[in-house]
């Protein structure tokens, strides 16, 4: 176990759909013995299954995030008795949960309408029109909530389980833990957006103390896909081929002057991983293979969802081709509604509902939905206090952030449909029923995954370092179909 | 004993866990109360002589609690009475939680239990004077420090109050007395709270506090009533310590055994061989045939300096015929500036090295940190003892006055440089909203766990929020660290890292130059302002612009990123689970008992007389470098063998604990501490002990016995083969490619970062300096570099990884740098060729060629397979280019244009190639 050299495979489990095999391929970008040395420190006894622990019910995650802090009451989460209240002082009684108290204003009652949907019955707001659609596949968490009312932190917290920096992301442990079912892919891909880097920036899909070549790898949709994949000068493709054929012979016969060195052996591996890399990541985005009936589905072509939708359909088609794990971001913090509520939620919304939308409707006719777990969500909720501008212009009024009360949901593999968990107080303030804290979302993650909190860890620095952090989880079971 | 540390530590994780069910479960079954409140000698002190005394009596004190004598005082976790709060008392979440007594030790019922609820419910009265007050003003102090103290205590007294006793309470402010004893509602500070009007909330977020919550409110009042209770003042010291902790390998201070007696004396050539001889042959093996001398001055090479030699450089070691080159070698490179480089950049990663704050998202530039950077390699270079070393960066502020000096040397300003080591840790302080208490212990904490790991090689950090589960380290030990940082980091009296927590002490030198800069600027300033008054408006915006352009060259002010006291620290309170809001034991300045048989707690004085400095890191300082800490070298020693060897002699470089692995050979290993003190704490004198042996000059082969016998290489049968690390590629690149910059220190080289991602260093002109004075900005780490394991400082890193992965393949093939580079190679070799031959035919200019780019690329000639496939290969290569010419290539762009020897660019083209193949093959990335 030392020198996490030893790779458990207990209980890898076969699944799911068509027999595909899902027997974890760790050894893509790592080769086996490129980690046995130090990649995990030398200390470092390591808790690493190399596939599912217990049977999973999805083998892939998109990881829809949404940056900035989603308001809550404004679109899952409807208050009536807020809109009673409305304009009411409330602030002392908040006071150390507001992030700029000389902004704090009365409450604010959301400004949108509220009706229910589906067989379920959910309420929606009439900003997701789209999304209201598909209620009766979502399990809608209303009772989540986190430790920190600053964006950094909470975003750190909301990907890593720990506020501060440095520490592995929840993709960078999951591919780490689970390996990647696509050979010449990535098992962990971010797909930014192209306007600029979230907030954290690149700490976002961090690998941490993790080796390095679990961090999220940058896909984007325009320009050179990946770093490196492609050269960044000119020349003939087949004096590119003479090159690598002669890097090859000259490592061979390197290596049969040293017999018995595997680190040797897995340095070439590494190398022909990286040559397949190069055409399957090219061919994972190329979207000209779809139909126009796919890319109206998704919003691609008209704005303002085209580079969403186009981001939506690239998930689509990597999880399609095993990637373990895909992450959405949009740039600058579109659902961080401190002013204008009533204009920038909006605004956001248009930009997102019909890609999602797009993307639960294409994973399900492509049976894809089984096995691919969708969470949805921001790194916080919002306060049912109005943040004024300093004209104190009720017009523009936003909402501050808030730590004790966001929304997110879940759907696809394993996850029940047209379910409601949790409540917040009447004014949606914080999670008063059915609480979960982000260890307990990530739980659930790996639950579904296949994996318990437990089976992940590093020790580390005298710590057993764990997604979850050091307090037991509670995984939702409420909202899995097989609790 | 023994046992029960270990399960305290994990009984207080199933406590955190069981916490709420145990709260559901109290409020439930409250209605039951018996109307007789139990009787404490009757009813409870039987119980507790019954089912605890074994541990915790008089004279057996587990996790520091005496359940007789000591019942008042409690125990390491803090009291474990709060009288009329049975909830809130740990002794009964522990038995209520079935932690105590622990397993296979005879349980409480439950009408025990619920007996001791209700005793403790009903005050836990004790006959005599033994009574528990409810709530003293230890508590309120520690209450008053985190609500009030921001506008009331050490930096700002508003309305002339301050908070932090119970004395300045009652001298109070300008509006009278903040608190009357006995009288709660006549008492200032009690009204202000219920009226509203204090902590005024809408300034919570510029004072950095949360408002006092309602349970502290109450808390304060009781205290008030009952006429502000004094402190219980701890009697004396009292060990924490389970018996024989100090037993353990580590704990105890290193001996020197004798040198063993070996078979095979031709091999030992410094005592270190002896050592790892005297277990390879019972273990029927020897050490590997040394290696080739070639193979060795290029390892050797790399392990001082980070660079590979040149070509000349090898050949004058090779031509060298005294039996003593090697030596020779080593001598001179420990001498070269490259060196500290090298070495100090062990450190820094040791250190938690970064340029920027990190923890936000503006990831705010450091401005002043490379200082630090240039002190540790300066360190390096001058062989500073290790000692003196760790002086200067955990109490350089206390070592010499430098406010009254009159003059600032470059020592003086060297000893506040050093304390950046306490400054690495990633810190969000500096915008309100991420600096409040809880932000800054977080600081704090991971500064104490790089000096754990660094320095102690413990996981004290570990101890932060309970006991040790391994190490006999408690949380007292825990808080004792912490208050001796107290009067530097004091997280209630806190200034910003990127504008309060920097000083201008810069040498004296320096800054009479900053000013004369700075004053000359602005005089030209004053001049254009004065012309400015005399022309018309066109001409005075011109003026303007001339006079913001001079503006932005006035240089910022030259500062020191360091950490110094203040002496004013304020208390320090072992903080129950790590909460900062459950302030338990008052604790004084101390290092971990179990490493100090004289008594944990330090004794120290202000450094000099008038020193506004407690002088208590200074002391800690010392008591880690006294000549017989069991810690200090050893640790030390480890991590210098370590880097040369790949592997500590303890391969847990940051844990020397119950968990941490044991020494593979621990008589080496204190023969090396015990050396390493007695050289003066020389490093330098280390690594010609390690460089000189035998060991670590043998080959990296592997022999079918020593793969048989010794598979893991545990007992150093053979080096291992080593990938470069993230520097000494990059660095190695550059130089073969003459593209290396000589120019040291200074400010670091700033990065750009490319659309998709790529981060690269800026060049200075035509050449880049050496990795480690680039921008080590934590958002923003060089692509290369980071593909080749450099780590993620969190918050520092103890031994690097050395991954193979896919995508270091492509940095290396497809990356725009390393094609440069390789160009700037093939123009290199076909000059040097040009230079000492005379024009000859195709085939043999190509041969030579060859022969030169291995020479310089991999400081050898390729044999002859390898020159057969590098010829057909270079062959084929031009036969591709001049299939397909126009399209691309380096000498198309105007890099070999002017070289008249190349006759065609195709040639060129195709040994471009050939150079890029050569820096992308095992050959190079690689070391024997």
């Amino acid at each position: 176990m030392r020198n996490g050299q030893e790779v458990h495979r207990r209980g890898v489990f076969r699944s799911l759909a068509g027999g595909v095999s899902a027997v974890a391929m760790l050894s893509l970008l790592d080769s086996e013995s490129g980690v046995s040395r130090g990649a995990v420190r030398a200390e470092d006894e390591s808790g690493r299954p190399g596939g599912p622990v217990h049977e999973p019910s999805a083998t892939s995650v998109i990881h829809l995030f949404m940056n900035g802090g989603p308001s809550q009451m404004d679109l899952l989460d409807p208050k009536p008795e807020l809109v009673r209240r409305h304009g009411q002082e409330h602030f002392d009684r908040i006071a150390g949960e507001v992030e700029f108290p000389e902004a704090a204003g009365a409450l604010l009652g959301s400004p949108f309408r509220f009706a229910r949907y589906g067989q379920c019955g959910m309420w929606v707001s009439e900003l997701l029109p789209e999304l209201s659609r598909h209620v009766d596949e979502l399990s809608l968490l209303r009772g989540l909530y986190t430790t920190n009312l600053t964006h950094e932190p909470a975003l750190y917290k909301y990907h890593s389980g720990s506020e501060f920096t440095g520490r592995p992301s929840l993709g960078a442990w999951i591919t780490w833990g689970l390996g990647s079912e696509n050979q010449n892919l990535p098992g962990y891909v971010v797909l930014e957006d192209p306007q600029g880097l979230p907030v954290n920036g690149v700490d976002n899909w961090t690998s941490g103390f993790l080796p390095a070549s679990f961090q999220g790898t940058r896909f984007r949709a325009t320009g050179a896909p990946v770093l490196n994949v492609s050269p960044d000068f000119v020349e003939p493709a087949s004096v590119t081929a003479v090159e690598r054929q002669l890097i090859r012979r000259l490592d061979r016969l390197h290596q049969q002057n040293r017999a018995g060195q595997s680190r040797l052996e897995s340095r070439i591996e590494a190398w022909e991983l990286a040559a397949r890399m190069q055409t399957s990541a090219t061919d994972a985005l190329d979207l000209s293979q779809e139909t126009a009936a796919t890319l109206e589905l998704y919003g691609i072509g008209r704005e303002p969802t085209d580079a969403y939708g186009r981001r939506c359909l690239i998930a689509r088609r990597l999880v399609e081709r095993g990637v373990r794990f895909v992450q959405l971001f949009i740039n600058s913090q579109i659902w961080d509604n401190h002013s204008s509520i009533g204009t920038a939620l909006p605004a956001a919304c248009a930009r997102t509902d019909r890609p999602i939308a797009g993307l639960l409707t294409d994973l399900k006719q492509r049976g894809l939905l089984d096995q691919t777990l969708l969470v949805w969500g921001g790194e916080m909720g919002r306060l049912p206090i109005s943040q004024l501008a300093a004209d104190r212009n009720p017009g523009s009024s936003g909402r501050d952030h808030n730590k004790n009360a966001m929304v997110a949901w879940l759907a696809g593999g394993g996850v029940r449909g047209g379910v409601v968990h949790g409540s917040t107080d009447e004014l949606g303030f914080a999670a008063v029923e059915g609480r979960v804290g982000v260890p307990d979302l990530h739980a659930t993650l790996l639950h579904v995954l296949g994996l318990g909190a437990d089976d992940l860890y590093v020790s580390r620095a005298g710590l057993k370092e764990r997604l979850t952090g050091v307090l037991e989880p509670t995984v939702i079971r409420e909202i899995l179909v097989r609790s | 004993m023994w046992c029960f540390f270990k399960r305290f530590g994990a009984v207080m994780r199933l406590t955190n866990a069981l916490y709420s069910v145990l709260m559901w479960g109290v409020s439930a079954c409250c209605g039951v109360i018996a109307a007789e409140p139990p009787e404490f000698v009757r009813d409870i002190q039987p119980l507790f002589q019954s089912h605890c005394g074994s541990c915790h009596d008089g004279g057996e004190r587990s996790g520091g609690l005496d359940l007789g004598a000591g019942l008042v005082r409690g125990g390491d976790s803090g009291p474990v009475l709060v009288p009329g709060q049975p909830d809130e008392s740990l002794l009964l979440q522990l038995v209520t939680s079935g932690a105590m007594p622990p397993e296979g030790e005879p349980r409480l019922s439950g009408e025990q239990i619920d007996m001791l609820r209700r005793w403790i419910a009903a005050g836990a009265r004790m006959p005599g004077s033994q009574q528990i007050p409810a709530v003293n003003s230890d508590r309120i102090e520690a209450l008053l420090l985190l609500r009030c103290a921001a506008c009331h205590g050490a930096s700002r007294q508003e309305g002339g109050l301050d908070v932090r006793t119970r004395d300045s309470l009652l001298r109070g402010g300008k509006s009278g007395p903040a608190a009357v004893p006995g009288q709660p509602d006549s008492s200032l500070i009690l009204q202000k709270i219920a009226a509203g009007e204090m902590p005024p909330t809408r300034r919570l977020v510029e004072a950095m506090i949360k408002p006092i919550t309602e349970s502290e409110t109450q808390l304060l009042r009781q205290w008030i009533a009952e006429g502000m209770p004094q402190a219980v003042v701890e009697s004396g010291k009292s060990s924490e310590l389970p018996a024989g902790a100090r037993e353990f390998w580590s704990f105890q201070p290193p001996r020197a055994a004798d040198v063993p007696e070996v078979r095979a004396t031709g091999r030992v050539q410094t005592a270190v061989d002896a050592f790892l001889l005297q277990r390879l042959e019972q273990a029927g093996l020897t050490f590997a045939a040394p290696a080739e001398p070639a193979v060795l001055v290029r390892r050797l090479y790399f392990d001082l300096t980070g660079l590979p030699p040149t070509w000349q450089q090898l050949q004058r070691v090779l031509q060298d015929s005294r039996p003593d080159r090697m030596s020779r070698l080593i001598d001179e490179l420990l001498e070269s500036p490259e060196y500290g480089v090298r070495w100090g950049q062990h450190w820094l990663d040791a250190a938690g090295y970064a340029d920027s704050e990190g923890a936000q998202n503006e990831d705010r530039i450091r401005a002043d940190m490379w200082r630090y950077r240039d002190y540790v390699i300066r360190s390096f270079n001058a062989d500073k003892p290790y000692d003196r070393f760790l002086h200067e960066q955990l109490a350089g502020d206390e070592l010499a006055d430098y406010e009254s000096a009159a003059e600032v040397t470059e020592e003086l300003s060297d000893n506040l440089v050093a304390t950046g080591f306490l400054r690495t840790a990633p810190d969000r302080t500096f915008a309100n909203i991420t600096a409040f208490v809880p932000d800054r212990l977080e600081v704090i904490a991971d500064e104490l766990q790089i000096l754990g790991s660094t320095v102690l090689g413990l996981s004290i950090n570990c101890a932060r929020c309970h006991a040790h589960k391994f190490d006999p380290l408690s949380q007292t030990d825990y808080y004792r660290l912490s208050a001796v940082f107290k009067d530097a980091w004091d997280e209630h009296d806190w200034l910003k890292p990127l504008d309060e927590r920097l000083l201008p002490y810069v040498p004296t030198a320096e800054r009479v130059a900053w000013e004369q800069q700075k004053e000359q600027l602005e005089d030209q300033i004053a001049k254009l302002r004065e012309q400015q008054k005399a022309v018309a408006d066109a001409e005075r915006k011109e003026l303007d612009a001339a006079i913001e352009k001079l503006r932005q060259q006035i240089p910022r002010e030259p500062k020191i990123r360091a950490l110094w006291s203040r002496g004013r620290p304020s208390p320090t309170w072992v903080l129950l689970r790590g909460d900062y809001l459950k302030p338990g034991r008052r604790v004084q300045p101390g290092v971990p008992e179990v490493l100090e048989p004289g008594g944990p707690l330090l004794s120290y004085e202000p450094p000099w007389p008038g020193a506004q400095k407690t002088g208590a890191r200074l002391a800690f300082a010392r008591w880690l470098t006294k000549p017989d800490h069991p810690l200090t070298a050893r640790v030390m020693v480890n991590r210098i063998w370590l880097q040369h060897f790949g592997r500590g002699l303890v391969e847990t470089p940051a844990n020397f604990g119950v968990a941490g692995a044991r020494p593979s050979h621990p008589e080496l290993l204190d023969w090396l501490a015990v050396q390493f003190v007695r050289s003066g704490w020389s490093v330098k004198a280390m690594h010609r002990l390690l460089l000189n042996s035998a060991a670590w000059q043998q080959s990296s082969a592997v022999s079918e016995l020593s793969e048989r016998r010794d598979r893991e290489n545990q007992l150093w049968s053979r080096m291992p083969l080593r990938r470069l690390d993230a520097e000494s590629l990059r660095d190695g690149l550059l130089l073969v490619a003459g593209a290396l910059s000589e120019r040291r220190y200074g400010p670091a080289d700033p990065v750009q970062v490319r659309g998709d991602g790529l981060v690269t260093v800026q060049p200075e002109g035509e050449q880049w300096r050496r990795s480690v004075f680039a921008l080590h900005r934590r958002t923003q780490i060089p692509s290369l570099l980071e593909s080749f394991d450099y780590p993620q400082m969190g918050p520092n890193c103890v031994q690097r990884g050395e991954s193979l992965a896919a995508p270091q393949t492509l940095q290396l093939l497809n990356g725009g740098f390393v094609h440069d580079l390789a160009v700037r190679l093939a123009r290199r070799v076909v000059q040097a060729v040009e230079q000492s031959e005379p024009l000859s035919a195709t085939g043999e200019a190509r041969e030579l060629r060859i022969v030169q780019l291995y020479r310089m690329a991999l400081q050898r000639d390729p044999e002859v397979a390898e020159l057969r496939e590098l010829q057909s290969g270079l062959d084929q290569l031009v036969r591709e280019w001049q299939q397909s010419a126009g399209t691309g290539g380096a000498a198309g762009a105007g890099g070999a244009g002017n070289q008249s020897v190349l006759l065609n660019s195709a040639e060129f083209e195709g040994f471009c190639n050939l150079c890029h193949a050569v820096l992308n093959s095992a050959a190079f990335v690689m070391v024997d």
